[in-house]
């Protein structure tokens, strides 16, 4: 990807998603999108190429409001395709350990480790059983 | 293409992999008769189930899809659902549908097998819920299920192990039900609680319907299937069935199936055992027709595919303030509500519905995709703090109706579709009916007040669930009379003596809860009824 290309897709992850308000969240563009396509996407490439066709030169250096309405043209023009590529930025998104920490999951995969759960009071089925016999024969 | 093999003739031929033809392979290994499984997928690899993977919740939107016309593997055969409001979802493999099952292990209640005696609607089963019971402990212990006795919706039962942990989803609508005064119980699960006959306790790794990584849940390949192959059972995979053959006495003498390389192979047997399930056993014996059973193999009756149930689900989400850990857990139902099970024709509708409270696949990419579907929270600015609003503060329910059998509800054979040998793929063809519609609306009503009552601040519903045909039921039914039923009290096939059914098709009704537990205790049944006959298990 040249420079240009590369700033456009940039340009474009920061408008999906832009680092939260307060700055907690990054922005998709502070991840390694490139990475993520090369091993757990090839086959969007094309789909992606095609949809990155749909943004101008001048669109990296648009501010963020122009940006999104530009984006919402091109996915009422072609939903499908602008579903696919919302579905994978988040998938690149939410599979980081940084983002997965910062939303108060652990780092994927999650096994061997797994979760606690609690295991809940249940004192109150005693009430539920001093209802009775709520079947029928 | 080279030359198929030549089979050795058997006893007994089961065909399917999955939940019922484990059981009643593993039943039948007493008998020391020469058994033989053909299955069209392949062993699963538990240490490749997406939960190894980073972009574990990925996996769902693709290989590990749940609908198999999504998915679209060699092993999946197509289904056309374009005049049903409701997708078929399965899963093709050694382990069938239980290699993606969410494992909630509810059993038919009592009144499930007497509607018309009770009701006044549909059909009595020929056998009660007295006579599964023997079988449907035997099957939770070879399962290994996880439970908590005592619960007053049923006749006592004892699950082997003690409950999984409800988490804070269960804990928080339990407290609903609690306000309300209606009945809530921990979920049975075939899901481990504690180590048990070799394999290891439950990790709560979110997405059961990716597969266990863990072996925990309970599905076949690794419960039945590694016994009853010890016992000598000989299971074939990447074998698919195209149809049961008959000699000229009109008796089942095997099956033509295609194997792995493609090519067409006959398999000769002394009796047949169809576990395909309530989709994949109508598909193959329509598909078997000759100049006996022009329509289809023991279908004289005409009701080979009819009947077909699923139970309708509505769907309705409660968003809390306080967080939830939602992703958390093992998938499938914490706990349950049997308040609106029983008929109360005072409500609008005869039969009733389960409520069943929901947790463990609302992960982080689930929740930002569903969020972007519904338009909840959206990409671009915003998104961050919809996002966090949402993920891991909700609690999701569902309604599950019992639905009855209708004749016009059917599985037929599509003129054009076809699978990867050429077999033509099951057409299904479901209307909703009112009763079903109004049992959907009531659970809605009815599922919007715990929430409310639970502490939701904001109740999302959906009225009918497309992606929830996981039950596929009553295309073979079991019944005394040949004219209004498939096969007898026993799986047998009124028209053809050496032929059985063991899935989901026998259902003579759906009941209101997850059919898997009544599945399997049916295989068993019938395989001690095969076993105690024997010496004359043809005979009129
Ligand atoms: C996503 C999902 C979640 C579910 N959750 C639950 C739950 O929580 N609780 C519950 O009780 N139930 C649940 N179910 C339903 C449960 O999986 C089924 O009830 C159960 O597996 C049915 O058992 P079966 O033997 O009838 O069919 P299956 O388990 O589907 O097995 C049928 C087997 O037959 C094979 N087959 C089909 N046609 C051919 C052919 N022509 N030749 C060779 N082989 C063939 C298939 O490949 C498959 O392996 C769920 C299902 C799904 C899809």
């Amino acid at each position: 990807m040249d420079e240009a290309s590369s700033r456009r897709l940039r340009a474009l992850l920061d408008t999906i998603l832009p680092a939260s308000d307060d700055g907690r969240m990054p922005s998709a563009a502070e991840l390694d999108f490139s990475a993520y396509l090369e091993t757990q996407a090839a086959d969007f490439q094309p789909v992606l190429a095609d949809i990155m066709s749909r943004f101008e030169d001048g669109f990296a250096e648009q501010p963020l409001a122009a940006r999104v309405e530009r984006a919402r043209e091109v996915a009422s023009a072609d939903s499908r395709a602008f579903n696919k590529l919302v579905f994978h930025i988040y998938d690149c998104y939410y599979q980081n350990p940084l983002v997965r920490g910062l939303i108060g999951t652990h780092p994927a995969p999650i096994f061997p480790t797994g979760n606690e759960i609690p295991a809940g009071d249940l004192t109150s089925l005693a009430a539920v059983q001093a209802r009775g016999k709520g079947y029928r024969r | 293409m080279s030359e198929a093999p030549n089979n050795d003739p058997v006893d007994v031929l089961i065909i399917g992999a999955g939940a019922s033809g484990a059981a009643i392979a593993w039943s039948l290994t007493e008998t020391r008769m020469r058994i033989l499984c053909l299955e069209q997928g392949d062993w699963m690899t538990p240490s490749r189930y997406p939960t190894t993977q980073v972009d574990y919740e990925a996996a769902q939107f693709g290989a590990f899809n749940v609908n198999p016309n999504v998915r679209g593997l060699d092993n999946d055969y197509p289904v056309n659902t374009a005049d049903s409001p409701i997708d078929v979802l399965n899963y093709n493999a050694v382990g069938g549908s239980t290699i993606v099952y969410a494992a909630h292990f509810p059993r038919l209640h009592p009144s499930d097998f007497r509607v018309r005696s009770l009701d006044g609607v549909a059909d009595d089963w020929p056998i009660s819920y007295d006579d599964l019971d023997p079988f449907f402990a035997q099957n939770d212990r070879v399962m290994g299920v996880s439970g908590l006795a005592g619960d007053p919706m049923y006749p006592p039962k004892d699950p082997p192990l003690p409950p999984l942990p409800l988490g804070r989803v269960g804990e928080v609508v339990a407290g609903g039900f609690d306000k309300l005064g209606w009945h809530w119980w921990p979920s049975d699960a075939a899901i481990l609680s504690q180590p048990y006959d070799g394999r290891d306790k439950c990790l709560n790794l979110n997405p059961c319907s990716s597969g266990c990584s863990q072996g925990a849940k309970a599905s076949v390949d690794i419960t039945y299937w590694p016994q009853a192959i010890r016992s000598g059972v000989e299971l074939k995979t990447r074998c698919r069935v195209r149809e049961i053959t008959l000699d000229e006495d009109g008796m089942a003498n095997g099956a033509i199936y295609y194997d792995a390389e493609g090519r067409e192979c006959f398999q000769k047997a002394e009796v047949v055992i169809m576990a395909c399930n309530g989709v994949g056993t109508p598909r193959i014996l329509l598909n078997s027709t000759s100049s006996r059973f022009p329509d289809g193999l023991a279908n004289r009756s005409g009701l080979v595919g009819r009947n077909l149930m699923f139970h309708p689900v509505a769907y309705i989400r409660g968003i809390f303030e306080e967080r939830l850990d939602t992703h958390r857990g093992p998938q499938g139902t914490c706990i349950l509500s049997k308040e609106f099970y029983e008929t109360d024709t005072s409500r609008g509708f005869v039969r009733g519905y389960d409520m069943q409270v929901v947790r463990g696949n609302a992960g982080p990419l689930v929740t930002a995709l569903q969020g972007h579907h519904t338009g909840q929270i959206p990409w671009g600015p915003g998104h961050h703090e919809a996002f966090r609003q949402r993920f891991d503060h909700s609690a999701s329910m569902v309604v599950m109706a019992e639905d009855l059998p209708e004749a016009h509800n059917r599985v037929t054979l599509d003129p054009e579709l076809v699978d990867s040998n050429g077999i033509p793929a099951p057409k299904v063809s479901y209307t909703l009916s009112d009763n079903s519609r109004r049992i959907l609306e009531h659970g809605l009503a009815r599922g919007e007040e715990v929430m409310r009552a639970a502490g939701a601040t904001e109740v999302e519903k959906t009225d009918l669930l497309r992606a929830s045909g996981w039950h596929l039921l009553g295309t073979a039914r079991m019944g005394d009379d040949p004219e209004r039923s498939v096969v007898n009290s026993w799986g047998r096939a009124h028209d053809v003596r050496n032929l059985f059914v063991v899935d989901g098709s026998l259902f003579v009704t759906a009941g209101g809860v997850n059919p898997t537990s009544t599945i399997q205790a049916l295989a068993l049944y019938i395989g001690d009824r095969m076993k105690k006959n024997l010496a004359n298990l043809f005979d009129d």
